[in-house]
């Protein structure tokens, strides 16, 4: 056939002769370890050209498929005959050998595959396509594969693992050898990473469990745990960097997951536990790095901080009995147990700053951390001991910080405190108690003006009620709006008094009831001077406010009283019912117990602690005969005419008459809170089993937990009520009676 | 009238049908209203009540002659006692007004309920007052029923306007009403009595109480069965329980 394209018509020999001469040139460059192509441009323009036209002429000159058979026979051939041998040569002789001769030949091939891709490429653009077969690089990659690769893999890993652990003994490695070994096997995957997976990294992984397991066999015999556990944090660094330096990024997660279970989670226990260096004793000796060590490395275990975090519940509980126990040893020695024990309160919250350090910094504040700390701070904080609640002696405690001469205390150090124990506070169950004292003691330091600072109060009152909630601190707040209401009011009536001649200077707090805790108010005889003034506030407070009713409490209130005893004044500070017991006493009089009684109108369980104030204090302005430390009802009382002090102001206290709280109140207003809650509960679901009732129930009371049994109880006193009946049907299940 | 309800057979010859539907209290107890079989004589029932139950109302305290007219006491219930040869503290008395249904007010018995009554139980003299002693047995109440005179007691021995029970009433009522039936063995309530006697806390009983009581020997006649944490039980169950472990009963 005559060449119609006016071009000579290349025959397969012909042509696979040139091209053939390339192909043995580079087999030649390569086989002499030429890495750098010499080929001139012009002779790749030229073979590039011979292939174009072999390929492109028409059939039966289309050589394209014999061109790709002979490319890919080309390869096969070298392969087997020359690569082939030269690495069954160097298997065997250990060590980096056999990798050193794969990595020249792999390279080598890369090479090869190169050129030929070049010369051959118009395959790649038809012909490949046309028949769907695999490109030319592909073809050679798969050649690669099939005759080098699957016969070296084997050794190869075995050298590669030999290699990794001899650096892991510290040895010196050749990482760009093994790095490019390691690029091979990703690229026998060709697209996928499966050999690199399945020929090089499993066996990896299995030798890596082994020499761990190892490993870890001999460090937990000798190692104490933070030594142990310097390790473990160093071996896992060494094999992230080994992935870093020569492996492929995939393995990272797994090899590192290997090390943890073989290092960390099969011993967890035994680190934890380990006698004399365990966390327990980590913790006992404050050892931060090393517990900072111990979170980090367990953290990454799954569900491996739980065991820790119970070791760290447990070792605070012990901590906090041993500070009960300390109290509990005070008392049993003898000490009285009183309501205010201040020692006991700032260990409680020494401690508890103490662990909330630990917590944020060497537990990185986890949450489950956080937990352990306030499930043993629950258990202490409600260990009751002696015959003061913990409640009690923390309201003691705040009462200290914030009245005039309790604690002594910067501004920034108050606040600091009031801090510290609203959060020992959270922990209490028993809320309702601890508010209740609160509100007594506050109210004590309000009307007695004992309060260091209006602010620091303020500042208390607004961190329990971040707390809990407006509903706990209403009344508190009641009673600083009363006192705050009470300066306008003042002032006011003092204008309003100027006007009038009162022989006394008077002033009146009024205060709302239900904010205030109650107090007794016994009916005192005033003097007329008093009763006047008295009146004239009741005239000018019906006026301004009619419909509201006043009642005095005369057992609080203070005066002022100018006594002259010979030559001398004082200015007594006393209460109310002092002054107008004093003033019985003017002219000379002598009285005795039941006269005075009488004329005050008060009864015995008053008139004795107030006559001990005046008559067997440490100023005894009223005589008593007999002399003796004791009131009783025979006792005949005159002015002291002998007394004499040095000071010229006297303050005379006298015992209150209120007991500091009622436990009975806060009992009651626990039945209402819990009928309220269970009327509210059922209202709303009409009908509910018991059980669920109860759960309800404890999950609406914030301020303390009451048993399931006085639950019971309050319920029956509903169904007597007819708020609730039984369900005719099932014994356990209430109806809301509407 | 269909007769649904199976009953005891009873020797004496007095007519007594009971309803079956059970949703009207007074109906199961008292059979049809206005229905007479036989023809009753309704004068003499009020004669009966007139003599019998308020001729001992001869106080002359107050001039108020228009309650005692209206309501018999318990004067008046144990004369009526007296004339059909029972004691005042035979069970049958609280059964027979348990039908009468004298539930308006405790410890009395009304005129209206007791015309109705006695013409429900077909009874118009005293001799037919008497053949129907025995059929007041309570073996012839079913469950329901008894329970139901089970809380009629409580109810009518209240004082007053008192909604609970003295504990010493209990401790004398338990024995009676129960202890005429098999529904509850005597070692049960004879502990329970011991219970209650012993103890300080419990001074008055409510309704609630007493009939928790019933329902408990009901669903737990075996105290290891008792589960104290879940029951919804009135607190008096759970310490009668609390006693009795303690006690080895």
């Amino acid at each position: 056939m005559a060449a119609n394209q006016g071009q000579k018509i290349v025959f397969l020999e012909e042509g696979w002769e040139d091209v053939k001469k390339a192909i043995d040139k580079l087999e030649e460059m390569l086989n002499g370890g030429m890495t750098t192509s010499k080929f001139a441009t012009n002779e790749y323009i030229d073979i590039y050209t011979k292939c174009y036209d072999m390929c492109t002429q028409r059939s039966p000159y289309n050589w394209s498929r014999e061109l790709y058979q002979r490319h890919g026979e080309t390869i096969e051939n070298y392969l087997t005959s020359t690569v082939l041998p030269a690495l069954r040569e160097k298997t065997g002789q250990g060590g980096t050998i056999l990798l050193t001769e794969l990595q020249l030949r792999w390279s080598n091939h890369q090479i090869m595959n190169k050129w030929l891709k070049k010369f051959f490429v118009y395959l790649d653009r038809y012909y490949v396509k046309h028949h769907t077969l695999p490109t030319l690089s592909q073809a050679g990659l798969k050649s690669f594969r099939q005759h080098i690769y699957e016969e070296t893999k084997k050794d190869a890993t075995e050298s590669i693992l030999h290699l990794i652990n001899a650096e892991r003994e510290g040895e010196i490695i050749d990482k760009s050898l093994v790095k490019s070994i390691v690029e091979l096997f990703e690229s026998m995957g060709m697209g996928s990473l499966d050999a690199y997976n399945a020929d090089l990294e499993e066996p990896l992984l299995e030798s890596t469990r082994e020499y761990y397991a190892k490993k870890r066999q001999e460090w937990i015999a000798t190692d104490s745990t933070p030594d142990y556990l310097i390790k473990a944090e160093a071996a896992l660094n060494e094999e992230r960097n080994r992935v870093a330096d020569y492996l492929n990024q995939s393995s990272e997660s797994k090899l590192l997951k290997v090390v943890e279970e073989e290092i960390l989670e099969k011993v967890e226990t035994v680190l934890l536990e380990k006698e004399g260096s365990g966390c327990r004793v980590l913790l006992a000796n404050d050892k931060s790095e090393d517990l900072q060590r111990m979170f980090q490395l367990f953290s990454r275990l799954e569900n491996g901080l739980n065991p820790m975090a119970s070791i760290v519940e447990n070792f605070i509980s012990t901590m906090g009995m041993d500070v009960i126990n300390r109290r509990q040893a005070r008392l049993d020695g003898g000490e009285k147990d009183k309501p205010d024990d201040p020692k006991f309160v700032k260990a409680l919250i020494d401690l508890h700053e103490k662990y909330l350090g630990v917590v944020k910094k060497d537990f990185s504040g986890h949450s489950l951390f956080q937990k352990a700390l306030k499930d043993a701070f629950v258990e202490i904080v409600n260990k009751d001991i002696g015959q003061h609640t913990n409640a009690e002696l923390m309201s003691t405690y705040c009462d200290r910080v914030l009245k005039s001469g309790g604690e002594k205390l910067s501004e920034s150090e108050v606040e600091e405190s009031l801090d510290r124990i609203v959060q020992l506070f959270s922990y209490l169950t028993d809320k309702d108690l601890f508010a209740d004292i609160y509100r007594n003691h506050l109210a004590k330091r309000l009307l007695n003006q004992r309060s260091a600072s209006d602010d620091a109060e303020k500042v208390m009152i607004a961190k329990l009620k971040m707390q809990c909630g407006t509903h706990f601190t209403s009344k508190m707040e009641g009673m600083l709006a009363d006192l705050a209401v009470g300066i306008e009011q003042r002032n006011e009536f003092e204008a309003k008094m100027r006007q009038q001649d009162t022989k006394l200077d008077f002033g009146v707090q009024v205060l709302t009831t239900g904010f205030w805790p109650t107090y007794k108010s016994p009916e005192v005889t005033l003097t007329d001077d008093m009763s006047k003034c008295m009146d004239l506030f009741c005239d000018w407070h019906d006026n301004k406010h009619q419909k509201r009713k006043l009642t005095w409490v005369f057992s609080l209130g203070n005066a002022s009283v100018r006594a002259t005893f010979g030559k001398k004044s004082y200015d007594l500070q006393v209460t109310t019912l002092q002054a107008v017991a004093l003033n019985a006493f003017n002219d000379g009089k002598t009285l005795t117990f039941t006269e005075l009684a009488k004329l005050l109108n008060l009864d015995e369980a008053i008139m004795k602690p107030l006559m001990h104030s005046l008559s067997c204090g440490k100023y005894k302005v009223i005589s008593k005969t007999p002399a003796s430390n004791k009131i009783n009802a025979t006792d005949k009382f005159k002015s002291n005419q002998k007394f004499s002090s040095n000071m010229r102001k006297i303050r005379i206290p006298m015992a209150s008459l209120d007991a500091s709280h009622n436990t009975k109140r806060v009992e009651e207003d626990r039945s209402i809170a819990i009928e309220a809650a269970v009327v509210r509960i059922m209202k709303a679901r009409k009908t509910l089993q018991h059980q669920q009732l109860i759960a309800e129930v404890l999950s609406q009371l914030a301020f303390f937990k009451p048993q399931p049994r006085v639950i019971k109880k309050r319920i029956e006193a509903l169904i007597e009520r007819e708020y609730l009946e039984r369900s005719a049907d099932n014994m356990n299940v209430y109806n809301y009676l509407a | 009238m269909p007769n649904k309800r199976k009953r005891k057979a009873t020797t004496s010859n007095t007519a007594t049908m009971w309803n079956s539907s059970r949703s009207s209290k007074k109906s199961s107890r008292k059979g049809n209203y206005g229905n007479s079989y036989s023809s009753l004589d309704e004068a003499e029932i009020e004669k009966m009540f007139e003599d019998l139950l308020t001729a001992a109302e001869d106080n002359g305290d107050d001039g108020e002659e228009q309650s005692s007219n209206d309501m018999a006491t318990m004067e008046g219930i144990s004369n009526l006692c007296e004339s059909l040869g029972l004691d005042p503290y035979d069970l049958r008395v609280m059964v027979l007004l348990w039908k009468l249904d004298a539930t308006s007010k405790p410890q009395q018995i009304s005129k209206t309920e007791w015309m109705e009554g006695c013409v429900n139980l077909q009874v118009d003299s005293i001799e037919k007052l008497k053949e129907l002693l025995p059929s007041l047995d309570t073996g012839f109440l079913d469950e329901t029923e008894f329970k139901d005179f089970y809380k009629f007691c409580f109810q009518f021995n209240r004082e007053g306007t008192h909604k609970t029970l003295e504990k010493d009433l209990v401790l004398d009522l338990i024995p009676l009403v129960l202890g005429t039936t098999n529904r509850i063995p005597s070692e049960r309530y004879d502990s329970f009595n011991a219970f209650l006697k012993q103890s300080p806390d419990y001074t008055r009983i409510t309704l609630d109480q007493w009939t928790s009581f019933w329902d408990f020997c009901q669903e737990c006649p075996l105290l290891s069965d008792y589960d104290e944490a879940t029951s919804a039980w009135p607190v008096l169950i759970d310490d009668y329980v609390e006693y009795t472990m303690k006690n080895g009963s």
